[in-house]
């Protein structure tokens, strides 16, 4: 009877997980190998990419992005440039934001969390492209956020129009630095196709109103994680502290924050890997534009693919994210794993 | 109470009730400036009042966008794939969980892969695989890729594992199959990860977006947000046209919007565990 | 039963992903022709909803007289659009073809040359930038110039005569400098080479050379135009449409936020569906150091190689350059016929349109080689920040770019 029931699971395991394989393997693993492949070559679009008449490239389209002075380069720095700043400025500020609120929609002594935990997070849940549209309106020149600043008696920027990086608007204003006639030492040397100047450009205008909706769409998620963090706590600790005479900050800072390491972690390495894939927002917002101060690598290699016809080379922009968001997942899994 | 102690939930509400603002306020701008005309929504962005109060955007777009045909697709994608990811979701995580059979580890180890996998390099080889199947710029296209995904099968493998295996022993004695036992004994049980799984899988693929662009063309064959965002980037020709975009977009947030008061708990079914406790 | 449902879930799976298979694999070389009646996808970059309409109108037309049925669809972004739709096998039969983007097109194989025996009724210099190896490919739609529009309620408004109308560019920014008033713009001029660069044409300089082989921008004529143009929008008296909340120049104009703009003869069409009761001049473009300097734009109706329905398709594209049918575009988007027998018939019904003609006699065309579009896209990403840029660097930064894509 053993055997039977055994012989019966075998046939019935793979019968079971037979859908899902099929699905995830033909959509998933093949698609991969696929773009693989036509990352070696420069198919153009036409026809069929796996016929001997396809151009074989080998490395070059990987090189092309590294190594060789160029545009492609340019435009890959760009982009790498564009997203490491949208991950420096997105990551902190949505932790610390979601941290906050978790902390004081958890506090003991008021009532009604269930609807502001709701209204932090409803805009989690909705479409980014729908989203996209409400913050395009928003940040339209004479749209809700250049309203309120007038309220302020500040006159907002244009915002989608405006390609200035913020460091530079920051050094322009402290006067250090004449933004239009950058020092030399800085304009006139650089490294992987962009001057130093460029490099500390900051996110531009444009890019920030990008951050601003993604920190308000995704805060919400994650101060769930830290509430559920937070009520998992024991209580005692909290008021062993508060018997010691410790203040509120101490506490936090002592007996709280610690606890709550684990989440911090997972908070922030859940948003690296997220903000390095963004591409719904500047798809709809923005395109890349104003002065490709939006493009990230992302969209730059669905725009290499499907606008300029090279499928080679978006092919190789999408790998190398791809073993960029590769490592960071691996890396936060070996340190999750050693904390169990 | 002390006066420290109101002071400090005084703060606490001013904290609570201005990030609320923050976060919702958006949602009424939305609303209400989807139903002002176009001069009234550039001159007065912030007011929650529409004057004069038009419903103009919504006549024109069901007038003379391609909407309707949007909101068919997105309706019948979106039970396509829930029903598949469901369905596809707990069969694999459940023989994941509790069948023996040689290659299981191998399998749910490319299950933890594919999770990493991130779905914005899967653009251009989706549509290489789409197009070399012949099945680019059809329904098909639209859905079967989407059928079935990594994280769903994690969250039911999760969930069996959890659920005490006697039940089944009993099942099992009596003499059940695999099959009859999976579908009536296992899957009753599991009810709770089947409604979260669904809900996942309605938001995941009413919202998607990526997916569309790259597996169909065809105006046609437009979903929601893919007919959004053309409407956004210029089909409407080259004017803005706020409101019509606005009441375009509400209308797409309205579904999830339901299903998310309905089925919060869902939705926040950690947190709210988390707070049981507490 | 419920084995049965799920072994039917499996096999259906299956067989989804097995005939799909057997589809795709095969490049098919020779495409399969229908004839009788079809039904023919035409796409098209449309300037607005006049000019959609009025082709939809046309396509139905043809639709009824001929048995077969169309479908119009405008593109958001035809060049992306048609990009996947090209490799996806799946190519609209009939599209437009920008002048700029057809060498392109016509080096990948992805063109239909249908109209070899077709030219013989068009402008000559346009059929030339449809032409690759001797072949013309496709047969020009239409053409446009850009020209100086003015709105006359805000121009009056500043105190401003006819006699005013600038010729230069001192006069230009004389004039502008007087129509600057609250909430008013003077001029808005779209950020892309497509209309910056008639400032380079003025100063008698260009991207590239005439054989378009040599990237020739970084020229003190070229810097010229730009600072030029730098200083219009450094002082506030130009903006970019994205500036003034509006999609592109024309609504700006339209909704009296520019007193001036430049664009081409599709601004008729717009402004008239759009805003009806603007009353506004069209004026040739102020001429600069070299003198009087404009762009013209083409396109053609192009029928995909990949086409079932090539017939049919080219029995629509000849039902749509009739000269009553352009005509008909004409009256509904303002576009000038690219038959030479409708150029006189033009002139005469409309006399107002004098500087878009004129304009056809000095016009540049676009850059038109293979491989350039990624560079002319950054081009346009530079011409964005030329406010706070710096000129001669984006020229360079043009000819570094060109020369690698030009093979030079």
């Amino acid at each position: 009877m053993a055997t039977g029931i055994r012989g019966n699971e075998r046939g019935a395991g793979w019968l079971f997980i037979a859908p899902a394989a099929i699905v995830l393997g033909l959509f998933m693993a093949l698609p991969i190998l696929m773009a693989l492949w036509v990352s070696l070559t420069s198919w153009n679009g036409q026809g069929s990419p796996f016929t001997s008449d396809v151009p074989f490239a080998g490395l070059d389209n990987y090189t092309k992005l590294f190594a060789e002075d160029g545009l492609a380069r340019q435009d890959f720095m760009t982009s790498v440039r564009n997203n490491g700043y949208y991950v420096l400025f997105v990551v902190p500020i949505q932790t610390v934001l979601a941290l906050g609120l978790a902390l004081v929609v958890n506090n003991r002594m008021l009532k009604n969390k269930g609807f502001f935990r709701t209204a932090f997070y409803f805009p989690s849940v909705t479409s980014s492209v729908a989203i996209s549209v409400v913050f395009l309106f928003m940040f339209a020149n004479t749209g809700a956020i250049n309203a309120v600043l007038g309220v302020f008696g500040i006159d907002g920027p244009q915002w989608f129009a405006d390609p200035r990086g913020v460091l530079h608007l920051l050094l322009g204003w402290t006067g250090l630095v004449d933004v239009n006639a950058p020092p030399a030492a800085l304009a006139d040397h650089g490294v992987l196709g962009l001057t130093w100047w460029d490099w500390i450009s900051g996110p531009s205008v444009a890019m920030c109103a990008i951050i601003t909706l993604v920190v308000w769409t995704t805060s919400g998620t994650f101060m769930l994680m830290f509430l559920a963090a937070l009520q998992n706590l024991p209580v005692q600790l909290d008021e062993a502290g508060l018997i010691d005479g410790a203040n509120r900050w101490q506490r936090f800072r002592h007996i709280t924050l610690p606890q709550l390491r684990p989440t911090l972690f997972l908070v922030l390495t859940l948003g690296l890997i997220a903000t390095w894939q963004v591409f719904d927002q500047i798809y709809v917002m923005s395109q890349g534009n104003p002065a490709k101060t939006t493009l990230t690598p992302a969209f730059l290699s669905y725009r290499t693919a499907f606008r300029d016809f090279d499928y080679g080379s978006g092919a190789a922009i999408s790998f190398v994210l791809f073993v960029l968001i590769v490592v960071l997942t691996l890396f936060q899994r070996w340190v999750m794993r050693e904390r169990r | 109470m002390t006066t420290r102690a109101l002071a400090s939930r005084f703060a606490g509400y001013a904290i609570l009730i201005f990030f609320s603002l923050v976060f919702l306020y958006p949602f009424v701008i939305q609303i209400s400036n989807s139903f002002k005309t176009e001069a009234d929504a550039s001159a007065n962005p912030l007011s929650p009042v529409p004057h004069p109060f038009t419903t103009d955007a919504f006549d024109r777009i069901f007038g003379s966008t391609a909407f309707p045909t949007w909101l068919g697709n997105s309706v019948l994608v979106t039970i396509i794939v829930t029903l598949g990811r469901v369905l596809f979701g707990s069969m694999a995580g459940y023989a994941l969980a509790r069948l023996r059979f040689p290659g299981r580890p191998v399998l749910f180890a490319l299950v933890l892969g594919m999770m990493a996998v991130p779905p914005v390099v899967l653009l251009i080889p989706k549509f290489l695989v789409l197009n070399q199947l012949g099945m680019y710029n059809s329904y098909p296209a639209l859905i079967v890729p989407l059928l079935a995904d990594a994280t769903g099968i994690f969250i039911m493998k999760q969930f069996f594992e959890s659920v005490p295996v006697s039940v089944e022993e009993a099942a099992r004695i009596d003499g059940a199959g695999v099959f009859r036992m999976f579908w009536s004994v296992v899957l009753p049980t599991a009810k709770p990860a089947l409604i979260t799984l669904t809900i996942l899988s309605f938001q995941g693929s009413w919202n998607e977006f990526p997916h569309t662009l790259v597996s169909v063309q065809d105006p046609g064959l437009f979903t929601l947000p893919r007919g959004l965002a053309d409407l956004v980037s210029g089909s409407l020709g080259a004017g803005t046209q706020y409101p019509l975009k606005l009441g375009a977009a509400l209308l797409a947030t309205i579904p999830v919007a339901i299903i998310f008061v309905t089925f919060q708990r869902y939705f926040v079914r950690d947190a709210n565990e988390g707070a049981e406790r507490g | 039963m419920t084995t049965r449902l799920l072994l039917a879930a499996v096999t259906a799976g299956t067989l989804v992903a097995a005939s799909a298979c057997g589809s795709g694999f095969d490049d098919n070389s020779k495409t399969q022709q229908s004839s009788g009646p079809a039904s023919i996808q035409i796409m098209i970059a449309s300037s607005g909803d006049a000019e959609t309409k009025s082709v939809q109108d046309a396509a139905a037309a043809w639709a009824k007289s001929s048995g077969n049925t169309a479908t119009v669809t405008p593109a958001q972004d035809i060049v992306q659009q048609l990009g996947q739709a090209l490799a996806g096998n799946t190519p609209p039969d009939v599209f437009y073809v920008d002048a700029a983007r057809f060498a392109d097109y016509a080096s990948v194989g992805a063109l239909e040359p249908y109209a070899q025996d077709m030219g013989g009724a068009f402008l000559p210099a346009l059929n030339q930038s449809f032409t690759d190896g001797g072949k013309l490919y496709c047969v020009p739609k239409d053409v446009s110039t850009l020209a100086l529009e003015i709105n006359t309620d805000l121009w009056k408004k500043a105190g401003l005569t006819d006699a005013d109308y600038p010729t230069t560019w001192d006069q230009l920014t004389a004039v502008a400098q007087k129509l600057k008033m609250p909430g008013v713009t003077p001029l808005a001029i779209g950020d892309t080479r497509d209309r910056i660069g008639a400032f380079l044409v003025q100063a008698g300089g260009w991207w590239v050379s005439k054989d378009g082989k040599q990237p020739t921008a970084d020229t003190p004529q070229n810097e010229q135009a730009l600072a030029y143009v730098q200083s219009l929008l450094k002082n506030g008296l130009a903006k970019y449409p994205k500036a003034l909340d509006a999609g592109w120049a024309g609504e700006a104009f339209g909704k009296g936020k520019a007193a001036m703009t430049i664009e081409g003869n599709w601004i008729k069409g717009a402004l008239t569906s759009d805003f009806p009761n603007l009353k506004y001049v069209v004026k040739e473009l102020p001429a600069g150091p070299a003198g009087k300097g404009t762009l013209s734009f083409t396109q053609c109706w192009g029928i995909a190689a990949k086409s079932q329905h090539k017939q049919q398709a080219v029995s629509f594209v000849q039902a749509a350059t009739t000269a009553e049918q352009q005509a008909a575009f004409t009256k509904a988007f303002g576009v000038m016929p690219s038959r030479t027998d409708a150029q006189s018939a033009y002139q005469q019904q409309y006399p107002e349109d004098a500087p878009f003609v004129a304009g056809a006699q000095y016009a540049q065309g676009p850059v038109n080689a293979p491989k350039m579009d990624s560079v002319l896209a950054d081009l346009d990403a530079q011409l964005q920040g030329l406010q706070t840029g710096n000129p001669k660097a984006i020229l360079q930064r043009f000819d570094k770019n060109a020369k690698t894509a030009l093979g030079g």
